[in-house]
């Protein structure tokens, strides 16, 4: 393991981005879903991605993750002990344990397992125990369990559901398990955490909730975050930066004010006025 | 009242242990016929392998057809080190076990490419390669003829058949608790995902190939020990014994019983193994060849209809029951008065 991530190793240790994606560039069948995208995430920043539907913005998520592995391009990652690796050589579950965690749009929550459990699911990468420890219960995998048991309530607590630990996450409404996928995420000592629309089918006051633990998160957590999204308003409310993009093409890149007020990224979602 | 529900009913240990003192009463007391030994035995031998396969299938979601050819390779490589080579059984066993554990990683580093119907075919043939090979080497298995073991040798003293069976007992409650710990770990977790979300899994970390493998490996090594338990328990094996049906067996042992549960393949073993035998010893309905089988199948389906999550779930769902009429009772009274 050690030797994989030795070996993607880079020298840039002085960088201050955590995500440098440069070029990227993945079709499917002679489609481009995305074509030739550059953008960069600051350590601590909450960066958006936005676009129109079919615009290619999840296609981006899973090229970083390597649940997709790009045509082209390069995405470097500079984990918390200042190192960097090209994300593309590594195979997706990997990634998580650099410190780059992600959630799904439609919520992937495991609904055999209790809420507690799915949280510690989270913490999976920073587990060192075996299979054969595991089975005999060895005092340093009991030890490590207990440990874990303890952050992923911590983390229950900060998200609001320390109440529903023990309770089965089949149970659960929708906007509980938005907030759980959230909370998972906090479990790995995230550097990078992906939303993939993370307000989509919550209402009013859920969307409050998440939009200042997103917020928060980068102050607590010391992370950034990549959201996606299509409440507007959420984006806005959030993101320090944002990059919009249309049919797999950049449109415009910067600070959220500037965003707001490009006349391309207008188009692309109101419709162009004919002239 | 409160506090030994808690601790003494809810601990699970005490759980495996009183089943396993259900398991010695035929051994404890008098009165029970040496045909019914062999029975329960059978049961146990089962229940072994039923533990294994219900980590496979229960928690990681995965199907084998081929693990009654392993249970049928440890049990010929036991018969044959302690009969042939004359090795002592501690280490033949550890040899028996070792040989569908290798084998169960190849399979499982096959089945990492391979999901549902075409990881059962896949079992399948490799089931059954394994068990031409058990009729086609017969310097090794005895072929067609089978091959002989005897009760295990411990220390120099061979023991009884009884002291076989205790023996037997004593592994089912241990490898019930080894499983009982690795289901609630982090690997019965990242089991558990792959079975639900192989994109949440890998979101997570967790290297499907590597789980896949673990829980071949698992299921593969118990069925090991199992295989062992049954040539020096019944000290007789041969290649009839070891088919796809004995697999299937496995299958509908754990479903029947509690797919992902702890107990669910040892219930589903009493009843696979031990209804059919029950029904066989009634007047009149056990007379009639074949009606004990039909029966047991009949009840089989029934069960799972109204029962798909198991036996095992049928205390809960009559204490659910039971509440929910105590609360509409409750309720009518409520409004009478």
């Amino acid at each position: 393991m050690a030797e994989t991530i030795e070996k993607n190793v880079t020298e840039n240790a002085a960088s201050e981005k955590v995500l440098k994606v440069s070029n990227l560039s993945i079709s499917f069948g002679g489609l481009k879903a995305v074509d030739d995208l550059s953008f960069s995430i600051d350590r601590g920043q909450i960066y958006g991605l936005i676009g129109p539907n079919g615009a290619g913005k999840t296609t981006v998520f899973n090229c970083i993750t390597q649940f997709y592995k790009p045509d082209e391009g390069s995405i470097l990652f500079t984990a918390k002990d200042g190192r960097t690796h090209e994300l593309t050589r590594l195979p997706a579950h990997k990634v998580i344990r650099l410190g780059l965690v992600r959630t799904f749009q439609n919520t992937e929550i495991i609904r055999e397992l209790s809420v507690l459990d799915n949280l510690l699911l989270g913490a999976h990468s920073q587990f060192t125990s075996g299979v054969v420890s595991d089975m005999f219960r060895m005092p340093w995998a009991r030890r490590q369990e207990k440990a874990m048991r303890a952050q992923a309530l911590e983390v229950l607590e900060y998200i609001g559901l320390q109440r529903l630990a023990e309770e089965s996450a089949a149970a659960q409404p929708y906007g509980v398990l938005k907030l759980i996928e959230f909370g998972r995420t906090l479990l790995c000592n995230p550097s990078l955490i992906i939303l993939d629309e993370p307000a989509a089918g919550l209402n009013e006051s859920e969307t409050q909730t998440l939009m200042a633990l997103i917020r928060g998160v980068s102050r607590d957590y010391h992370c950034s975050a990549l959201v996606v999204e299509h409440d507007m308003r959420l984006v806005m409310g959030i993101c320090d930066r944002i990059c919009a993009i249309s049919f797999g093409r950049m449109l415009a890149e910067g600070v959220t004010s500037y965003i707001q007020q490009h006349p391309a990224v207008q188009d692309a979602y109101l419709g162009k006025e004919e002239a | 009242m409160d506090v030994f529900q808690k601790h003494v009913l809810r601990n699970k240990y005490l759980q495996y242990l009183l089943v396993g003192a259900l398991f010695l009463i035929p051994v404890i007391f008098p009165g029970f016929s040496t045909s019914f030994l062999t029975l329960m035995g059978g049961v146990v031998y089962l229940a072994i392998a039923g533990t294994g396969y219900n980590v496979l299938l229960g928690y990681s979601g995965q199907i084998s057809l081929g693990h009654a050819a392993f249970m049928g390779l440890s049990a010929y490589v036991s018969a044959y080190l302690t009969g042939e080579m004359g090795l002592p059984f501690g280490l033949s066993f550890l040899f028996a076990v070792l040989a569908p554990f290798l084998v169960g990683l190849l399979l499982g580093a096959i089945a990492v490419r391979l999901q549902g119907f075409y990881l059962a075919i896949a079992t399948l043939g490799f089931g059954e390669i394994l068990r031409l090979i058990f009729i086609e080497m017969d310097w090794f298995t005895g072929g067609f003829s089978g091959s002989q073991a005897k009760y295990p040798m411990i220390f120099g003293a061979r023991l009884t058949k009884e002291q076989t069976y205790i023996g037997m007992v004593v592994l089912m409650v241990l490898l019930m608790m080894l499983v009982y710990h690795l289901v609630n770990s982090h690997t019965g977790r990242a089991l558990i995902a792959m079975k639900n979300s192989q994109h949440a899994a890998q979101a997570m970390g967790i290297s499907i190939f590597k789980y896949k493998l673990v829980a071949f490996a698992i299921s593969s090594l118990f069925a090991g020990i199992s295989g062992v338990c049954y040539v020096h328990f019944i000290r007789y094996s041969d290649p009839t014994v070891w088919t796809a049906m004995l697999s299937l067996n496995l299958i509908a042992q754990v479903v029947v019983g509690g797919n992902g549960t702890i107990g669910g393949p040892i219930i589903g073993a009493l009843v696979i193994r031990g209804l059919p035998d029950l029904l066989k010893s009634t007047p009149i309905i056990g007379e009639i060849a074949g009606i004990p089988v039909l029966l047991s199948g009949v009840l089989m389906i029934v069960v799972l209809m109204f029962y798909s999550k198991g036996l095992i779930f049928i205390p809960a769902g009559i204490r659910l029951a039971l509440r929910k009429h105590i609360l509409r009772r409750e309720r009518e009274k409520g409004k009478g008065a």
